[in-house]
């Protein structure tokens, strides 16, 4: 078949979920499953695994003995004879690293045969063997060359980083990213190691993100977005450690957010506590607010609050819903907490065309 | 040998085990056994616990690091090649030993690193002063057969190694894997790779092939004619997008480790991703875990590829023929015979029908109300069409119902397929910031060093930075659309027959289904490669490529070589300068024998795309056989992120 026709014949199933109506409804089906036939209890059937196991093939008709022993060897990494190659040449020492051999690389001296070996290992690929000739180039060359080495050669460097960024050499990173050019990556590997390392410890986020925020985030050439959310963070976990209340150490913005929600609804704006000073510190968006409320007052049962937050009664009397959240969201939202049939026929009643309302209140059965 | 290959691939764990068993050998008589928990299921595949005691192991413990005295001095530690167990395992055994000195002559500790143990490890254990103390073996274990036709080799955690942390060492183990896998099922005269980190699997295949050659014994099998090693970041798409097959959603909504599925109902990968407004703990259940294996269930594999909207008819008529089957009718006789041979049979089948039907409904309470709008939007962008909306959808879903990491998912697609602006980014980086804690900055930072996502310009950055982010940035991600069109993987309005689109709805065609497609229908070389010109870092190699051309270049060659940069590699050829050369010759044939494909993913394969792949084997009448290091899903990608 040609190709073109192939594609330009085919099918797509674009519809969504959509369901015979002769089908058996999932609770029917359940009811025929679960009826258990006597003396068989359900649980039994999970020893039945076992079955497809037995009937596997013996290893001596997959491979021959000579080639398992052959497997033996490549994962152990052993020689297959003891005595060394009188000549090690580039290709035999890079061979050796890759397969997990026994090597040297003293001979390796002089810069040229260094950059050979390095060139040699990267041309291959294998992570193991540039990290291995990375690492043995730290130890014998000074830094300043293996830097100017590493800049030429992206893979190599790949490799330093993420084995200094495991090993947890921060500074070393540091200075290798700086005198690369790439200070703002440096600064987010920092970044990431303190809030990987300080845990939830508020003292010590607050002292190491100050730090790395005036030394590296305020530096000129840094991203001005993410040295604002860095400078938040810092107030959050101020007004955190303020609150003195553990479970709120280095918790998010919204999870504090639903706290104050929760315990001091009726603060008024000003009040530390307050959901509305939080909003405020932390540029918490409309939207993401009218969320949290509305879950949270929805979860607890409290819809007069719902209500009176997300209707208002116009200068006719009718009321009418007034949410940042978009309406369609809302509705479906409002149908997933349970809510009562007549708010959400009042979010219905928003929608001015006629079509949508109409989809709308089948899908969520408000008629 | 003329086996089936089914059957081959199900054998492989035999290897493993006997490669276990060698490790044991060297580990002394009873020992214990403290194993990684990730470790445990795969471990399963290869040994049972009886096996285990016959080859020394006296008690089991999971490794925890503050794991006390166990009941043997002997201890042999089971864990993945991940640093940070590795050192755990090792402060654990020095806090041992600065209790009872003397175990150190006693050589009583082993550490079996899975899938191998790179140089890094070996400094550490002297610097830790542990060397000859405690010995340190690399376990390879096989490819794992999960499903029909589907291998795994069971190493979750190498997405996150080659591609965020940019560190490639154990990509050997890949080119392992796929040596021994040659041993059982033959070499293939085709071998594909795309993507720089697949191309160096393949060189390093030649330096495991070239090593061992002399010893090579060829068995004269031949079961499969094509191979293709792929990076997972040339198609991010079919891990991004929302799947829309059975076995798909289930990998959105459960946790499914090593072909087995967790039927937690209450607590999904979709709730728990997502702020928590009640304050109530359900009380944790016990949870019925399915096997996803057509050859355990058959009912799986006959929805395990269907469009969801088709699954609970099937499940719905199976029902009406157990109904049916009720055993009131049957005589005493019957009866009997009905107990001896079938009610098994039929109670499993019962149990996993219940299994499905939970899955399903539960599949339909979580995405019933999102689907149709999360498929449409993914489907504009994916198009190019209605920026605008697509962004407001994205948007209000960080303001709203954000998920942890479905959410950048969807930021992700967007950044890929239509890009973002710098105040688009920030708006949404903020959102996900307030909502989660601002400790995830640095996620941004690696989403862009994976490649999924682009970081867009600010207006402040300096020259140098904007050159070294265009280096780190793939190119195709730029013209998504123009080698998408050119690959036509993106279908234009049909609608008779079935195409592998319906896997994602109708929007996409998955990668590595156009590839597979290409090279079953393909009569000559120039037509392969003409179909998939689209494609950068596409080499090919092998026999049947190699035939009319120069001979295969060995390893020393290559490293003599690498200073003058060749365009041939261990006789793999750029399938560019491939092309030129074969510009108007369509007399070199090209046909796979025998009609076999193995795809090999490195960095995570989807449902998804097995399922296209499926829907490309019975179209062509050939076989594919998908194999990666794990099965994961666009949210197990995300995580590797975090």
């Amino acid at each position: 078949m040609d190709d073109d026709d192939y594609w330009n014949t085919s099918e797509t199933k674009a519809k969504a979920f959509s369901f015979d109506d002769d089908v058996l409804s999932t609770r029917e089906i359940l009811a025929i499953g679960q009826k258990s036939h006597p003396g068989q209890s359900v649980d039994s059937v999970f020893t039945t695994l076992n079955d497809a196991r037995t009937e596997l093939l013996p290893i001596s008709s997959l491979v021959s003995p000579k080639v398992l022993d052959l497997m033996i060897l490549a994962q152990s990494g052993r020689d297959p004879n003891n005595i060394k190659d009188s000549e090690q040449t580039l290709a035999i020492t890079l061979k050796r690293i890759i397969l997990g051999r026994s090597f040297s690389l003293h001979q390796y001296k002089s810069l040229r045969n260094k950059t050979e070996l390095l060139d040699g290992t990267i041309s291959i690929g294998d992570g193991n063997a540039i990290l291995t000739v990375v690492l043995y180039l730290i130890q014998t060359l000074n830094k300043k060359l293996v830097y100017e080495l590493l800049s030429a050669r992206p893979l190599a460097l790949n490799h330093y980083i993420s084995f200094l960024q495991t090993e947890g050499k921060i500074t070393e990173l540091t200075d290798l990213l700086t005198m690369l050019g790439r200070s703002s990556e440096a600064a987010v590997f920092q970044f990431q190691h303190i809030v990987k390392t300080q845990g939830n410890s508020i003292d010590g986020l607050l002292r190491k993100v100050n730090n790395l925020l005036s030394n590296h985030f305020n530096q000129p050439g840094m991203d001005a977005h993410q040295n604002k959310m860095v400078a938040d963070y810092i107030k959050l976990l101020e007004w955190q450690k303020c609150s003195s209340i553990p479970e709120l150490y280095n918790a998010s913005a919204l999870s504090c957010l639903l706290h104050c929600v929760t315990h001091h609804w009726t603060e008024g704006a000003g009040n530390m506590m307050s959901p509305l000073t939080l909003c405020q510190r932390q540029q918490v968006t409309p939207l993401q607010y009218d969320w949290v409320v509305l879950n949270i007052h929805a979860n607890t049962n409290k819809w007069d609050v719902v209500e009176s937050l997300f209707t208002k009664k116009d200068w006719l009397g009718r009321t009418t819903v007034s949410s940042h959240i978009p309406i369609e969201t809302l509705i479906s939202r409002l149908s997933e907490l349970k809510a009562s049939v007549q708010i959400i026929a009042t979010c219905l009643n928003k929608l001015t065309n006629t079509e949508d309302r109409l989809r709308l209140a089948q899908k969520y059965k408000v008629s | 040998m003329d086996q089936p290959l089914s059957l081959k691939l199900a054998s492989l764990c035999q290897i493993s085990q006997y490669k276990l068993e060698h490790i044991l050998s060297q580990c002394g008589e009873k020992a214990d056994l403290i194993i990684d928990p990730v470790l445990i299921k795969p471990l399963e595949r290869i040994c049972g616990v009886t096996w285990l005691r016959q080859h020394g192991i006296d008690k089991i413990y999971k490794m925890d690091p503050q794991l006390g005295s166990t009941s043997n001095t002997r201890r042999i530690y089971f864990i993945p090649a991940c640093i940070k167990k590795y050192k755990c395992v090792l402060d654990q055994i020095s806090s041992l030993l600065s209790l009872n000195p003397a175990q150190a002559d006693a050589k009583c500790f082993n550490i079996i690193i899975v899938p191998k143990f790179v140089c890094t490890f070996d400094s550490i254990l002297e610097n830790k002063g542990l060397y000859e103390i405690v010995k340190l073996h690399s376990f390879s274990w096989e490819l794992m057969r999960l499903d029909d036709q589907l291998l795994s080799l069971e190493v979750p955690f190498l997405y996150k190694q080659l591609y965020v942390e940019k560190n490639q060492s154990l990509l050997s183990s890949i080119a392992m894997s796929l040596w021994s896998l040659f041993h059982v099922i033959g070499k293939p005269k085709c071998l594909m790779s795309l993507g720089k980190m697949s191309s160096s699997v393949l060189d390093l295949l030649e330096v495991y092939n070239e090593t061992f050659t002399r010893d090579f014994v060829s068995n004269n099998t031949d079961d499969i004619g094509a191979v293709l090693v792929i990076d997972r970041d040339q198609d991010y798409s079919s891990s991004l997008l929302t799947p829309a097959t059975y076995s798909g959603l289930l990998s959105e909504i459960f946790n499914i480790n090593c072909g087995h599925l967790e039927l937690n109902v209450k607590e999904t990968k979709l709730k728990k991703g997502k702020l928590n407004f009640t304050t109530s703990k359900d009380e944790t259940a016990k949870t019925a875990v399915m096997s996803l294996d057509s050859s355990i269930d058959h009912l799986y594999g006959e929805i395990k590829h269907r469009h969801f909207s088709e699954v609970l008819s099937v499940l719905s008529s199976k029902a009406k023929l157990l109904k049916n089957e009720d055993i009131k009718a049957l005589g005493i006789q019957e009866m009997k015979q009905f107990v001896a041979t079938k009610l098994q049979q039929v109670t499993l089948f019962k149990q996993n029908l219940v299994n499905h039907v939970l899955a399903s409904e539960t599949i339909i309470s979580e995405m019933n109300n999102k689907f149709e709008n999360l498929t449409l939007t993914e489907s504009e962008m994916l198009n190019n069409r209605n920026k605008r909306a697509n962004f407001t959808y994205i948007d209000e879903h960080f303001g709203t119902d954000v998920h942890m990491h479905n959410s950048l998912r969807l930021m992700c697609l967007l950044s890929l397929t239509q890009g973002l602006t710098y105040e688009e980014y920030n708006s949404l980086v903020h959102k996900y910031l307030l909502a989660f804690g601002y400790k995830f900055l640095y996620v941004f930072n690696n989403l862009i060093t994976s490649g999924l996502l682009v970081q867009p310009s600010s207006p402040k950055l300096s020259l140098s930075n904007l050159s070294n982010l265009s280096d780190r940035l793939p190119k195709w991600q730029t013209e998504f659309q123009t080698v998408a069109n050119k690959l036509k993987q993106l279908p234009t309005k049909s609608d008779s027959a079935k195409s592998p689109s319906y896997v994602f709805n109708g929007g996409y065609i998955p990668l590595v289904a156009v590839i597979c497609n290409a090279l079953l229908t393909s009569e000559s070389l120039a037509e392969l490669l003409t179909k998939l010109s689209a494609l950068d870092d596409l080499k090919i190699g092998g026999s049947s490529v190699d035939k009319a051309k120069r001979g295969m270049e060995s390893l020393n060659e290559k490293i003599t070589n690498s200073n003058t940069k060749t365009d041939s590699e261990n006789g793999y050829r750029d399938a560019k300068t491939l092309l030129k050369t074969l510009k108007g010759d369509s007399r070199t044939m090209f046909t796979l024998k025998p009609r076999t494909v193995l795809v090999y993913m490195i960095g995570g394969v989807t449902y998804a795309e097995v399922a296209a792949c499926d829907v490309i084997q019975s179209v062509t009448g050939s076989r594919i056989i998908i194999a990666s290091d794990c099965i994961a899903s666009g949210s197990d990608l995300i995580a590797a992120n975090m």
